[in-house]
């Protein structure tokens, strides 16, 4: 049995606007330790934006983030990532021209301690310590079973292992905090069930805590611990999916029609219209 | 007829009657290509860290050069002013980042490009406020007198001008492809978000970077200066990188190196053997000509990183 502890991150009356555009409205949010949370929520509902305010690419107008018991308004993005915050991005950002396993590598930058002298003259410790972090990324790209696409240039992989390969540079990192935005987005049923079962083996095993935004509505139910649903940059429900599915907020404001007893996900096509 | 003859015939005849010639021509064109591979490397340096194209490198190229000459002239012995003109290249890295590039970050391409344009024509005017605008002789002791080496003919300057440029054109391109930093720098070069994200401070990088083509262009511009005088001119040898960065490719260093070898070979045969055809001075267009053909068939270069889309 896990044990979900106390709050890791906090988030508190988060504030951001875009010109006339609010994304965020008063957002206050807390992840605990060792839990998969899920945003869920419309397109243009503003999770993307929280992610990204917790990882510091936007800076919030007002409100501030706990992380760690440190309060701060923002921080940037290199510093969130040398604060143990990794992620992934909703339309894959990986290093294009590099292989996978230099993009694994990557992931280990921050941890590697010899200073830029050492690493460009790259000989004794800095070498030896370049095998370390290699092996570390082998595990990574044992565990993702990645194997075979070690020295493929990922522009050429087809996308679901694009996605893989971008978990994988972010857990090179040894984040304790992970943020996944849209980790199933354009797989088949196959592939989403092995991500499924990655990011609980993550959250097992390496005892991650986990933040994902995810539309397939079965898998939230199924993996995630709590569920926060936000809507126009507000939030309109906070809890365990159960709850959250009979919500009748939720069901009013995300699912459509309030008779509707099956989950799905969002197609009201004039709400999208709105967002953008 | 006679004409044809002239370009497509005698040319080669005349090429294959004396080998040895040939070969000369072909070594001479070998090191100077190896200078142009310097002087195109600080472009695909700073182009592949931060997608910027620096029309500021021939510049900076001068005005390094001018730095390093005129400390000289005031009494500083070489290397002290090898050592201070590094130190001034790198305070200048600093200065980019935090006066141009800072301000312009996620502005388009064009607008930075713009940029460095600007900056162009202030370190012109800069280095000639504070060196003065005269040609100054730079003599470093590198011997120039021509030498003998089995039966070719080779000039003792280029051959120690393209040992240097050499090395350094072979520790840079280790660094890229083996050193952690050297990883760092290629993520940024390939999307600043994800760079970003796995924890690459940015800043950090472009100063690294600019520095590294600052200091690259002190010892492009030390070796051109001795050759021809520290002068203005200095700066439009910028504009001969250019066909070695078609032909290369602006991401790739292998592919300048590689790049500034044909397009100095290239240029020295086609001097020597067809310019009598055309009357002369094709030295000075026939790299832009070759370039154009290659980017009718390898828009990309010989190395540069093929832009793969998923349609």
């Amino acid at each position: 049995m896990k044990r979900i502890g106390d709050p890791v991150l906090t988030a508190d009356r988060i504030m951001l606007t875009f010109g006339g555009i609010t994304a965020l409205n008063q957002i206050s949010l807390a992840i605990r330790h060792h839990e998969i949370l899920a945003m869920i929520g419309p397109n243009g509902a503003g999770k993307t934006s929280m992610l990204n305010v917790i990882n510091g690419f936007y800076h919030p107008q007002s409100g501030s983030i706990t992380w760690k018991g440190e309060t701060r308004r923002h921080m940037r993005p290199y510093q969130a990532a040398a604060h143990g915050i990794a992620r992934t991005f909703q339309n894959v950002a990986l290093f294009r021209g590099m292989t996978t396993l230099d993009n694994i590598m990557t992931g280990r930058l921050l941890r590697m301690r010899r200073n830029f002298l050492w690493q460009a003259l790259y000989f004794g410790p800095a070498e030896k310590e370049e095998l370390a972090h290699r092996a570390y990324a082998e595990r990574i790209i044992d565990f993702l079973e990645i194997q075979s696409i070690r020295k493929t240039p990922v522009g050429r992989l087809p996308y679901g292992l694009q996605k893989r390969v971008e978990l994988g540079r972010a857990l090179a990192m040894e984040p304790e905090l992970l943020l996944l935005d849209e980790p199933m987005a354009g797989m088949n049923v196959e592939e989403k069930e092995d991500m499924c079962r990655f990011i609980l083996d993550i959250n097992d095993e390496f005892g991650t805590t986990i933040a994902l935004i995810e539309h397939d509505m079965g898998v939230v139910m199924d993996i995630s611990d709590r569920v926060i649903v936000l809507d126009y940059g507000r939030k309109i429900a906070d809890g365990p999916p159960d709850e959250v599915r009979a919500s009748p907020e939720v069901i009013a404001a995300y699912l459509g029609e309030p008779d509707q007893g099956e989950v799905r996900a969002p197609s009201a096509s004039q709400r999208r219209l709105v967002a953008m | 007829m006679d004409v044809v003859t002239a370009v497509f015939v005698t040319p080669f005849a005349n090429m294959w009657s004396n080998p040895e010639f040939v070969l000369e021509v072909i070594i001479g064109g070998l090191l100077s290509g190896v200078m142009y591979s310097l002087v195109a490397l600080g472009f695909v340096l700073i182009y592949k860290a931060s997608g910027v194209f620096n029309f500021a490198q021939g510049t900076m190229v001068l005005f390094a050069a001018l730095t390093f000459v005129g400390l000289i002239e005031h009494g500083v012995p070489i290397w002290g002013a090898f050592v201070i003109a590094i130190a001034v290249m790198v305070l200048l890295a600093v200065a980019i980042e935090r006066l141009v590039l800072r301000p312009l970050v996620n502005q388009e391409q064009i607008i930075l490009f713009m940029a460095t344009i600007g900056l162009a024509f202030f370190l012109e005017g800069f280095g000639q406020l504070v060196w003065g605008g005269d040609v100054h002789p730079l003599d470093i002791g590198i011997p120039k007198a021509p030498l003998i080496i089995g039966g070719v003919l080779v000039n003792e300057f280029d051959l120690v001008a393209a040992t240097v440029a050499g090395s350094l054109v072979a520790a840079l391109a280790l660094f890229f492809q083996h050193t952690a930093v050297g990883r760092a720098l290629r993520a940024v070069a390939d999307d600043h978000q994800a760079a970003q994200s796995v924890g690459i401070p940015l800043r950090s990088i472009w100063v690294i970077v600019w520095s590294v083509a600052g200091v690259v262009g002190l010892v492009a511009g030390i070796m051109w200066g001795s050759r021809l005088g520290v002068q203005f001119s200095i700066s439009l040898v910028a504009l001969k990188a250019l066909p070695v960065l078609i032909l290369g490719g602006f991401t790739s260093v292998p592919g300048a190196i590689v790049g500034g070898l044909i397009i100095g070979v290239g240029e020295k045969l086609a001097e020597v053997f067809w310019g009598p055809a055309f009357g002369g001075a094709i030295e000075d267009w026939f790299a832009y000509a070759l370039a154009l053909v290659f980017l009718l068939f390898r828009p990309h270069g010989l190395f540069g990183e093929r832009i793969i889309e998923r349609v």
